[in-house]
């Protein structure tokens, strides 16, 4: 299988004051085409941090980053901004919805971004919104959804620009168990119809127990990867 | 992203903050009314002042002088006087002649009021200075008469209430230095009205007689003043020009422009109006503060939604160009209804200051002329003015924008996400 995403090496680390805190102390892994990969570990261990940075939201301090065959610390900040656009899709565990636009011009807002015309712009949000099951949802504001119906436009804007990747941090972490599982068997619907990429990061093992592979991240360090049972009698 | 997209989505961003957007359009539609109030009134004030000064001062007539400061006064021949009439952008032109040391005394031998006497063609004075020869009594002798004399309104009165010769009475005139007095008896044929104004064609102590009847006192045929008037008002100063380059030596003419006197009073009345109109473009400033403060307030209660904006793939420069757009869109409005508010007030303004000076004016005992002494001014509207306090607010509210914008455009997206 290709690989569709490589992390080589990476180190980062914040600096409070003068305490530097190390987030990420060399890590490496690839992520390939098609797979549902789930990063697990405890809080802080730096998963959050590793996400902005595979989805070229930051750089890291040292190693290599490399999506879909472009290495992200050779390209500037607008290369990375239209990267984002057209090969990532987020979803975060706080929806991060824009609360004054309704679902539809959530989810169409990567394609103003991208400059498609508002008409079928719209289409295809609407499109998607059917597909997350929130037709009767289109026109409510974010604050008139369920956690849940939230997430699901979240995931409807993450694919709207067709991403190789979806990068999500916790998309079931702000929801009741019911509904979060809803959500990721959403992922794997969409992972198994339409070969869509994921990386979800949990530290909820009945989350990462679905996914083809786990990587355990402890103390900015990759600790383990498992592979699912259920891939390998594929 | 597409600049119509920004620019809608930068619309309905305003549109949710209705009252903070309308407080900082309120400060840029003060600040444009005022420029556009100034520029208009302004504008309607100096045209006021120049129609005025048009009237009262004949700024279409040059006056020519033979000689100079440096030459001392000479003559006019007939053949200059021919020339002159010939110089391209005059209308008409009709020359005078002066007579120093002379006297008019009435039938009971008391002397005329005349200070002036003079000269002229009457038909062609009438023709270039019809209201200035409008008689009061008599009429003016057309076609001349030889031996006939129309005096100024002023020339006839020792004082207010003693009059010293009537029309159809007969007056002497004394010419050259006693004794050599060269006389003659005139008929007074008319008596103008009183002069309106104080300019250089104030005639209330003048007395005309046609120029044939000077020649024989002075035995010769000379002029001393030849009075051109300008076919286009705008061209004075070429027709001046021309005039000079007609004589051999155009040094020997002096030629009197009163329009250049008038572009003086336009220039001091110029600086005023843009002295009064950079204290308007301070308001137009301090609006542009008042942009940057709630807009930098705004990105910062907006931190989050720029991140979220730059992780689902927005530029900078898209982040930029959202806040311009807003800052630009006030600036719009703003200069479109101050605009509206800027003319509307002047408009006002003007029509009460004319009654007002109306009024004060009625109370006094007005100069007695044709045109009734009142000032009216019109504001005047004018395109230039409205573009450029236009581009100059939408200007003003970019520039002031472009910090905020900027911070906004800058914020990394990671912190921007973790903002509460
Ligand atoms: N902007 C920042 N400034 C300073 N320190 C930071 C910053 N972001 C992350 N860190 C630190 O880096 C480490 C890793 O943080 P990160 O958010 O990646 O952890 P995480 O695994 O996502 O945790 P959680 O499961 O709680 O979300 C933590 O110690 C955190 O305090
Ligand atoms: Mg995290």
């Amino acid at each position: 299988m290709a690989k569709i995403l490589e992390v080589r090496e990476v180190q980062k680390s914040y600096q409070i004051g003068k305490i530097v805190v190390p987030a990420l102390r060399g890590v490496s892994f690839d992520v390939e085409e098609g797979e549902v990969l789930a990063i697990f570990g405890p809080s802080g261990s730096g998963k959050s941090t590793l996400l902005h940075l595979m989805g070229g939201l930051d750089r890291p301090d040292s190693g290599e980053i490399v999506v879909d065959g472009d290495s992200l610390q050779k390209l500037p900040d607008d290369a990375l901004a239209e990267l984002r656009l057209s090969k990532i899709g987020f979803v975060f565990q706080f929806f991060n919805l824009l609360p004054r636009l309704t679902a539809l011009r959530n989810v169409e807002l990567p394609l103003t971004i991208a400059g498609t015309p508002e008409k079928q712009g719209l289409e295809k949000a609407a499109s998607l919104l059917k597909l997350m099951g929130l037709e009767a949802r289109m026109h409510h504001r974010p604050f008139e959804l369920s956690g849940g119906e939230q997430q699901r436009v979240a995931m409807a804007r993450a694919l709207v620009n067709n991403p190789k990747i979806v990068l999500a941090d916790e998309p079931t972490g702000n929801l009741d168990t019911k509904t979060g599982w809803e959500i990721v068997q959403l992922m794997q619907k969409l992972n198994k119809e339409k070969g869509q990429t994921f990386v979800i990061i949990t530290h909820d093992p009945h989350v990462a127990e679905t996914a083809d592979r786990m990587i355990f991240l402890k103390d900015g360090l990759v600790e383990a990867v498992k592979e699912a049972p259920r891939r390998n009698t594929q | 992203m597409k600049i119509s997209r920004i620019i809608s989505i930068a619309w309905e961003n305003m549109k949710q903050r209705r009252l903070r957007t309308s407080f900082t359009t309120l400060g840029v539609v003060i600040g444009i009314t005022a420029i556009i109030g100034l520029a208009s009134l302004g504008e309607g004030f100096r045209l006021e002042i120049r129609d005025r000064m048009q009237q009262g001062f004949e700024l279409d007539i040059l006056i020519v002088i033979p000689g100079s400061f440096t030459t001392g006064l000479g003559e006019f021949e007939p053949q200059e006087v021919s020339r002159v009439r010939n110089v391209s952008g005059a209308a008409s032109v009709t020359p005078l002649i002066t007579l120093p040391r002379t006297r008019l005394l009435n039938e009971e031998d008391e002397p005329l009021n005349a200070l002036t006497v003079a000269g002229v063609n009457f038909k062609e004075m009438a023709q270039m200075l019809p209201e200035r020869l409008a008689p009061l009594e008599g009429s003016v002798p057309s076609p001349e008469e030889n031996n006939t004399v129309v005096l100024g309104y002023k020339a006839c009165f020792l004082n207010e209430s003693t009059r010293l010769v009537n029309v159809g009475d007969n007056v002497t005139v004394q010419f050259g230095a006693a004794p050599y007095n060269v006389t003659k008896k005139l008929k007074v044929a008319a008596i103008l009205e009183k002069s309106g104004t104080s300019g250089i064609t104030n005639f209330d102590y003048w007395a005309f007689m046609p120029a044939n009847t000077t020649f024989n006192l002075v035995k010769r045929e000379v002029y001393n003043i030849i009075l051109v008037k300008v076919a286009d008002i705008e061209e004075s100063e070429e027709v001046g020009r021309n005039v000079e380059a007609v004589f051999d030596n155009p040094y020997s003419v002096s030629v009197l422009v009163p329009l250049a006197f008038m572009r003086q009073v336009d220039r001091i009345l110029n600086i005023v109006q843009i002295f009064l109109m950079s204290i308007a473009s301070i308001s137009l400033l301090v609006a542009g503060i008042g942009i940057m403060n709630i807009m930098t307030v705004s990105v910062m209660e907006r931190t989050r939604e720029i991140g979220i904006l730059k992780a689902i793939g927005a530029k900078s420069r898209t982040v930029l160009t959202m806040f311009l757009a807003e800052a630009m869109l006030i600036g719009l409005i703003g200069g479109l209804i101050g605009m509206l508010t800027g003319y509307g007030i002047s408009y006002g303004f003007a029509y009460g200051l004319s009654n007002l000076i109306q009024s004060q004016q009625s109370s006094e005992v007005a100069y007695r002329t044709q045109n009734p002494e009142r000032l009216s001014i019109n504001p005047v509207f004018s395109p230039e003015w409205t573009v450029i306090a236009f581009v100059f607010a939408i200007v003003i509210c970019v520039v002031f924008g472009l910090y905020p914008a900027r911070k906004a455009a800058k914020l990394d997206p990671v912190n921007a996400l973790r903002y509460e």
